[in-house]
């Protein structure tokens, strides 16, 4: 059964057990960029995930099928994360830590400890690069799907990807010889 | 979500690390979360036909010709009978205004 099949059951018969299909399809690729928004509060990035199928729930009949429903989500999952950012300091934009790491060590440690885990890695970026890097790369929008999302402008997401991957490339050294498993 | 494949190494290293995350009962949490979807337009329409209504009777069955001229010193001297006809009106428009602001701004 297709997404719009599964949204126009809910919508006419308030169908829970049609959603509860919708949040088994969506519910991985929300918790995990939401845990990568909230740099691995899994427990803060569940409560915003749940929060986010619970206004889709209540609003899915706005939802007009213009775009993806996976791109629809992410803009209320977006959205949630901001508002919860918006309280806490440590979340918030302007409070991220940018520092990247010590690029004046010596050869022989530096390699082993620029090596940043991905995880770390993406901590340390700008949420909005992050935000952009998450969705773009790792759960296949397009820019076009990713500004529509974060509602920002296409060229706001392209550079942000396009700043995050130079970064990370700059901190994860060791990705020339990666070989995928 | 299917991703292209992509010979950017940080890409392929991102999407290879962008592992399923269990729904552990998540889907059952959300599912015991939800509310009963609640329709707005019905409400709107509610509001804004009661709205209506109450304008067109207020217009035809208010003695507008007959009101007491508005005079201040009934309203510092709390003088009722001669603040009554107003205080109707006034509450009468207030709450017609009252139900289409309600009804413009409905968000559940």
């Amino acid at each position: 059964m297709t997404d719009a099949d599964l949204i126009a059951r809910v919508l006419s018969r308030e169908d829970q057990h049609a959603f509860a299909e919708l949040v088994r399809r969506y519910q991985s690729p929300v918790r995990a960029f939401l845990a990568r928004m909230t740099r691995g509060d899994t427990h803060l990035a569940d409560d915003l995930a749940q929060e986010t199928f619970v206004k889709a729930w209540k609003k899915l009949d706005t939802y007009r099928g213009g775009s993806k429903f996976s791109t629809w989500l992410f803009g209320i999952a977006v959205n949630e994360f901001r508002d919860v950012a918006r309280q806490r300091k440590e979340l918030s934009l302007e409070e991220i830590d940018q520092v990247a790491p010590e690029e004046n060590q010596s050869a022989a440690d530096t390699r082993s400890q620029l090596r940043l885990d991905l995880t770390e890695a993406l901590k340390r970026l700008h949420s909005g690069e992050r935000a952009a890097i998450v969705l773009c790369c790792q759960n296949g929008l397009t820019h076009e799907e990713a500004a529509q999302a974060l509602e920002c402008p296409l060229g706001t997401v392209k550079t942000n990807v396009m700043r995050g991957k130079e970064k990370l490339k700059r901190w994860l050294l060791g990705y020339q010889d990666y070989e995928p498993a | 979500m299917n991703q292209p494949e992509t010979t950017d190494p940080v890409e392929r290293l991102l999407q290879e690390q962008n592992q399923y995350v269990n729904d552990d009962g998540f889907t059952a949490r959300v599912v015991a979360a939800l509310p009963r979807r609640r329709r707005t337009w019905p409400r709107q329409i509610v509001l804004l036909g009661a709205a209506a209504i109450g304008s067109v009777l207020v217009a035809q069955w208010m003695p507008w010709m007959n009101l007491p001229s508005i005079d201040l010193s009934a309203l510092f001297a709390v003088n009722f009978q001669a603040l009554v006809p107003w205080m109707t009106i006034v509450l009468v428009v207030a709450s017609i205004a009252w139900a289409v602001v309600a009804a413009l701004q409905w968000d559940d």
